[in-house]
């Protein structure tokens, strides 16, 4: 690049002190060195734990102890940041170099207006602005994110902001003073897919607009090959490759990077999928399911407000088959699970087990039933106590339900340690220092001690790593295959889904707005809203739905005010006039595949063909 | 703000042996506790040791300063009170009461209060809304004004002022164990242990308790110290245990009318009380900070 | 604004239950304890008949819900009545011998309370002055300096404060700073000198919960992920820590002040004024209760408890203001 660069990075290294100064030091960065040119985006990609978020926070000169930079310049205008005085740092920070982190919803002071902050900020790095003229720019500033009756938006709180429209202030709040550098890091990784796609071609509009050159760091390899000029990669605190980033998907260099490409789950491109299920018994019942919350309305005296968190909702799951539940946050899946697992009754309908409603159960038929109906639940560090050693913790099922004591029990549970791949001389230990994996397997091991034949896994892989994941998937593959046991995925990830669940269902506002089988799902989805999550994945494979097409405005209203007629109408770019009307029925077709929607088969757009980064068509999987 | 944070693999030990560690790594703690044990040792050893009598009247002891000043002699380490006696042992004596009293009411506040308050946070409801009403009435009286009315209208013996610092204390455990069971109550662990079967005895008793209790328990130490003041305070008004027997209340009450003339009959004791319960303030203070900076993991 | 008015409608009448609640444990409590109050009004040579007349007239023999309803419906009209001791011209004038005794010339509770509320007042000020001076330099360089001398020196100072039993400071105090140097008075009450020691033992009591509060809440809020980055977006630390963090800890120092610090500051009282001889509230309940003079102590209470609620829910209130999630 012939232009002079903005920013230049030189043998940066930086290391973390052990603890209470004791351990010597062990390095997180060694010999970092880059250019980033004017108005460009570069990205840099990295593995949770490759460094990059020091390597953000370095460039906007703010490590701090544990962490300390042992050598290297970052040299911004001539001048070195790293060895500025703190008063001239701070007069760059904020107002040439602009930074938004990872976690929007806890960026700001929670106990002061969201405007008001951003108007705080401009007015500290711009002296001369009155109030006036700085709150006219934020609230123009807000309306070009899209944020919209900005004006209203201004004065409200930051919990009252959604994380999509937090992560959006956010970026007002950097850009509202024209800065020539912004790092961004790891901006959509708390946001759902459709979100998350919102504010990456919003990012990219506004860089245009805005001149300002972007860093932007991020875990996942398809969110920066889609917005970076430039990429860069880091493995283990060390610079990889470097690449423009449509040559550094279609040939790596180096061994790591092409790792990192293969590790990508595909969804189209040869996607590995389940066998479509044959069995016919039904295990799990689920019929016309609803859920509502009451809460107080503090807005009227006395008031309250009705959350229709589950709006019945009815599905089958067939013995030994894997149904998915897909959706994104505030879709109801987190209540339906808990009306699963039996922890709340649902207000109406009816959840049987083996045609078994589990509603009323009490005492001895309830305990029966838990053994046979069992949930793995997402978050492995809060779901096994702390005070227990693992062993202690794999027994309690098995106390609980009187199954076995003394030798047989600890046969019992060694027995399933193995089974799940926990080393036996865990038995005795904490939790403590175990990893995200391993403690999940725990959890999966309690479970099974059950020997249950229905388990529903909610969100229960989503906090692992893509290794991890893929291992425990075996797992519950070969459990599957052993034990003959039937299971129910609740997810996000429509990834981890498409390869291992036969039938899927779509859930959106509290309902099912799909159900069909895998194939269906991915390859000729027939509601609107499932072609726009599937379009908003991030892959480094061609997509047959676009986001061109696809891309869905606004946010999930509210589950307290919901939408007359559709409840997907107000974001559904193919909205008409029935659809305000009349709400749409879940209608089989002849092979079980039914969709929520008014728009028969055909009146969708066709899916895109798969052509392939390199320019040639591609045949579907399958 | 930073991913690799602290990923430096923790000791493979439980939250409370590492808070306990963390404390006593520091110097304080070390010097507490030994305070703490050097004058709960000699509770336990003076009457033996020291030829004098805490309850025998000597007139012709009257008044005598401690050794180390002009006039003061053996075995009067720390002189004679008004009546002859020796300040030393009434003092250790005092003291040896005051640390029973504040160790069995802080025991009884801290099972009753965290029972009802796991019980109340975990049921909710309506079982909850009146138990934390009642918390909040006998919250709304003064410990003071509560001692004074119980106290000052019966007899008070070491039961009733136990009794008493039993029923002003509880509500603030209760509260506090009930917000933390709110909390703790949202955790999988618990929709989990539920989901596997467990009854709620059960799980407040086997699940929640034990990882909620410690941190509290730590903080318990600093209760202790309250209730020996409270109890000298009782003592000191006169609605505490009755003399003879000795308490710090009654030792420095007595002695403000000879204030100008044997300062150290409630100085010389006084003192002896602040060393016990800054050790034991120190060691409770040193426990809790530890215990904040192990829950927010930077221990 | 509708919150406002649900939030003051529903805590009013929740403290009105509590307040009435105490004022019947305590009206019972006073009324099962062992003593005939009629024996204290009348004195020891009074005659069985004149006991029974004067009980009667006064309606002690009713049952304890009867005249705890007589009770509140005479409280509700600002009348707390007579002490059973006490004379309208001041002075104990119990034990008057000639029979059944006319309650009219003895002093009306209210009276005697509003006499001697200023110096609690007075008293309790200046200690709350006292201790926040104490407090809160000591509190926020503990706060804004975790893990440094400043946090070591916060933890000390509370650790010893809290460990000197009031009853033992305002001895010493009584000793060196008036019997020994005659630098202030320190008995009773004649002019402002005479607050200026009670108070002093009054911060030393309250000053370490202070200390703790604010050097925790400071703390956790410096530890807050919008302080950091707050500083990253370009604000000054400074400006970060005037106008957020002190904004921040101010709603859970709110809350140990409402929670703890009234309560501790009124037993405090109580039993400073009982070492000063100070003519305030506590001294009046002291000796009332010494001289088992019910009427006083149950008034005392029960505004004591009306007092303790009603700064909660201000505290309550306040707190929701400045952190709008709470109302949620």
């Amino acid at each position: 690049m012939a232009a002079e660069p903005l920013v230049r990075v030189d043998n940066l290294s930086v290391t973390l002190a052990g603890r209470g100064g004791q351990g010597g030091t062990r390095p997180v960065l060694s010999d970092i060195s880059f250019d980033v040119a004017p108005r460009s985006v570069l990205g840099i990609i990295g593995e949770s734990g490759s460094g990059k978020t020091v390597l953000s926070n370095a460039l906007v000169n703010w490590v701090q102890a544990p962490l300390n930079i042992a050598s290297g310049h970052i040299f911004y205008g001539g001048r070195d940041l790293l060895a500025l005085p703190e008063t001239e740092m701070a007069k760059l920070r904020g107002r040439e170099i602009a930074y938004i982190g990872a976690n929007p919803t806890v960026a700001l002071d929670p106990t002061v207006p969201v405007g008001r902050q951003i108007v705080e900020k401009l007015m500290e790095v711009e002296p001369g602005i009155a109030r006036a003229a700085a709150r006219r720019r934020v609230i123009e500033t807000l309306d070009a994110v899209r944020i919209p009756s900005a004006g209203r938006r201004f004065d409200e709180y930051p919990f009252q902001f959604s994380g999509g429209m937090m992560q959006r202030a956010m970026i007002v709040d950097a850009l509202v003073s024209n800065p020539k550098l912004l790092v961004a890091d790891n901006i959509t990784q708390p946001l759902d897919v459709t979100v998350a796609a919102q504010i990456i071609r919003l990012l990219r509009d506004l860089q245009n607009d805005f001149e300002t050159a972007v860093v932007f760091i991020s875990s996942a390899l398809g969110v920066v090959s889609d917005i970076a000029d430039d990429v860069l990669v880091i493995n283990a605190g060390r610079i990889v490759e470097r690449q423009p980033a449509g040559a550094l998907t279609r040939a790596p260099e180096h061994a790591y990077t092409r790792a990192l490409i293969e590790k990508v789950p595909r969804l189209w491109t040869g996607a590995q999928t389940p066998a479509a299920s044959h069995a016919a018994d039904v295990v799990l019942e689920v019929r016309d399911v609803e859920r509502t919350y009451v809460v107080p309305d503090r807005t009227t005296l006395f008031g309250e407000n009705r959350v229709r968190a589950v709006r019945g909702v009815s599905f089958d799951v067939r013995r030994g088959e894997s149904f998915g539940l897909i959706g994104e946050s505030g879709c109801g899946k987190s209540t339906l699970s808990r009306l699963l697992s039996s922890i709340e009754p649902p207000d109406k309908g009816a959840i049987r087990v083996g045609g078994q409603d589990i509603a009323g159960l009490r005492g001895k038929p309830l305990l029966e039933m838990r053994r046979r109906f069992q949930l793995l639940l997402q978050d492995p560090y809060n779901a096994i106590a702390a005070h227990a050693s693992i062993g202690r913790t794999i027994e309690e099922p098995l106390r609980i339900h009187g199954l076995a004591s003394g030798a047989a029990l600890k046969a019992r549970v060694r027995d399933v340690m193995a089974e799940v791949g926990l080393p036996a001389d865990l038995y005795d230990s904490l939790p403590v220092g175990l990893s995200a994996g391993q403690r999940q397997r725990v959890n999966i091991a309690r479970a099974l001690a059950l020997e249950p034949s229905l388990m529903i896994l909610d969100e229960t892989l989503s906090a692992l790593d893509q290794v991890e994941q893929a291992r425990l998937l075996a797992l519950f593959e070969t459990l599957q295959q052993k034990h003959g046991i039937t299971y129910l995925y609740i997810s996000h990830d429509l990834a981890m889904v498409r390869r291992v669940c036969a039938r899927i269902g779509v859930m959106y506002l509290g309902r099912i707005v799909e159900l069909a089988d895998n194939a269906a799902i991915f390859e000729n989805p027939r509601h609107p809203y499932t072609r726009a999550l599937l379009s908003s994945v991030l892959t480094v494979e061609p997509k047959p739905f676009l986001p061109e097409t696809y891309l869905l405005e606004g946010e999930p209203p509210d589950p307290i005010h919901i939408p007359q007629g559709c409840s997907f109408r107000s974001r559904c770019p193919f909205a008409f006039d029935r659809c305000a009307r009349e709400d749409p029925a879940l209608v089989f077709d002849g092979a079980g595949a039914a969709a929520a929607c008014h728009l028969a088969d055909g009146q969708l757009p066709q899916a895109a063909p798969l052509i392939a980064a390199g320019g040639h068509p591609i045949p579907p999987a399958n | 703000m930073s991913d690799i944070a602290l990923t430096a693999r923790p000791k493979n030990r439980g939250v409370t042996a590492r808070i306990v560690a963390g404390a006593w790594s520091s110097t304080e703690m070390k010097i507490a506790v030994c305070i703490f044990l050097a004058l709960a040792l000699m509770t336990l050893l003076a009457p033996l040791v020291i030829d004098a009598s805490a309850t025998k009247i000597t007139v012709a002891d009257r008044f005598l300063p401690p050794v180390f000043m002009e006039g003061g002699r053996f075995p009067y380490l720390l002189g004679t009170d008004q009546l002859g006696r020796d300040l030393l042992l009434r003092s250790l004596i005092g003291l040896r009461n005051a640390l029973a009293i504040g160790v069995v009411s802080v025991l009884l506040i801290f099972v009753i209060g965290c029972a009802i308050g796991i019980y109340s946070g975990y049921r909710g409801g309506w079982v909850d809304v009146v138990l934390m009403r009642i918390t909040d009435v006998q919250m709304s009286i003064p410990v003071i004004i509560l001692a004074i009315t119980i106290l000052g209208m019966s007899r008070p013996t070491a039961v009733t002022v136990i009794l008493v610092l039993v029923l002003a204390g509880w509500p603030t455990y209760a509260r506090v164990a009930r917000s933390v069971t709110l909390a703790e109550r949202q955790k999988e662990y618990v929709r989990a242990a539920k989901i596997l079967g467990a009854s709620d005895l059960r799980i407040m008793a086997l699940h929640i308790a034990p990882s909620i209790l410690p941190s509290i328990a730590f903080v318990a130490v600093l209760d202790i110290a309250r209730m020996m003041i409270f109890e000298a305070i009782f003592g000191f008004i006169g609605i505490g245990i009755q003399p003879p027997t000795p308490t710090f209340g009654t030792i420095i009450s007595a002695g403000t009318q000879y204030l100008l003339n044997a300062w150290w009959i409630t100085i010389v004791p006084g003192c002896l009380l602040a060393l016990a319960l800054t050790s034991l303030n120190l060691m409770g203070g040193v426990l809790e900070r530890s215990r904040n900076l192990v829950l927010q993991g930077k221990l | 604004m509708a919150f406002a008015i649900e939030f003051f409608l529903r805590r009013l009448s929740q403290g009105l239950l509590i307040v009435l609640l105490v004022a019947f444990v305590i009206f019972t409590l006073l009324r099962v304890a062992p003593g005939d109050p009629i024996r204290i009004i009348l004195g020891p040579m009074a005659t069985a008949t004149a006991m029974e007349e004067t009980a009667q007239k006064l309606g002690l023999r009713d049952p304890i819900p009867v005249q705890f309803g007589r009770f509140v419906l005479d409280v509700a009209q600002g009348d707390f009545g007579r002490s059973f001791i006490r004379g309208k011209q001041g002075g104990a004038s119990g034990g008057s011998q000639d029979g059944a005794m006319d309650m009219a010339d003895r002093a009306p509770v209210m009276g005697l309370i509003a006499t001697a509320l200023p110096y609690t007042l007075l008293l309790a000020g200046l200690g709350l002055v006292f201790s926040f001076l104490i407090a809160v330099p000591i509190g926020l360089a503990a706060g804004l300096n975790a893990g440094r001398w400043q946090q070591k020196l916060g933890l000390y100072v509370s650790s010893l404060f809290v460990s000197l039993p009031n009853i033992w400071v305002g001895v010493v105090l009584i000793y060196l700073l008036s019997a020994k140097s005659g630098l202030l008075p320190a008995i009773g009450y004649r002019n402002f000198a005479y607050a200026i020691i009670p108070a002093i033992v009054v911060a030393v009591e309250m000053s370490p919960v202070l200390i703790r509060a604010i050097a925790v809440s400071i703390a956790s809020n410096v530890q807050e992920a919008y302080f950091d980055i707050g500083q990253v977006r370009g604000i000054g630390r400074n400006r970060m820590i005037y106008r957020h963090v002190l904004r921040n800890a101010a709603v859970p120092l709110l809350n140990v002040f409402g929670a703890q610090m009234i309560g501790m500051l009124l037993g405090g009282l109580f039993v400073v004024e009982y070492i000063f001889s100070f003519p305030g509230i506590g001294l009046l309940t002291i000796n009332a209760v010494f001289q088992r003079d019910f009427p006083i102590i149950q008034a005392v209470a029960i505004l004591a408890s009306a007092v303790l609620v009603l700064i909660n829910i201000l505290v309550d209130f306040a707190s929701t203001t400045i952190d709008r999630r709470l109302k949620f």
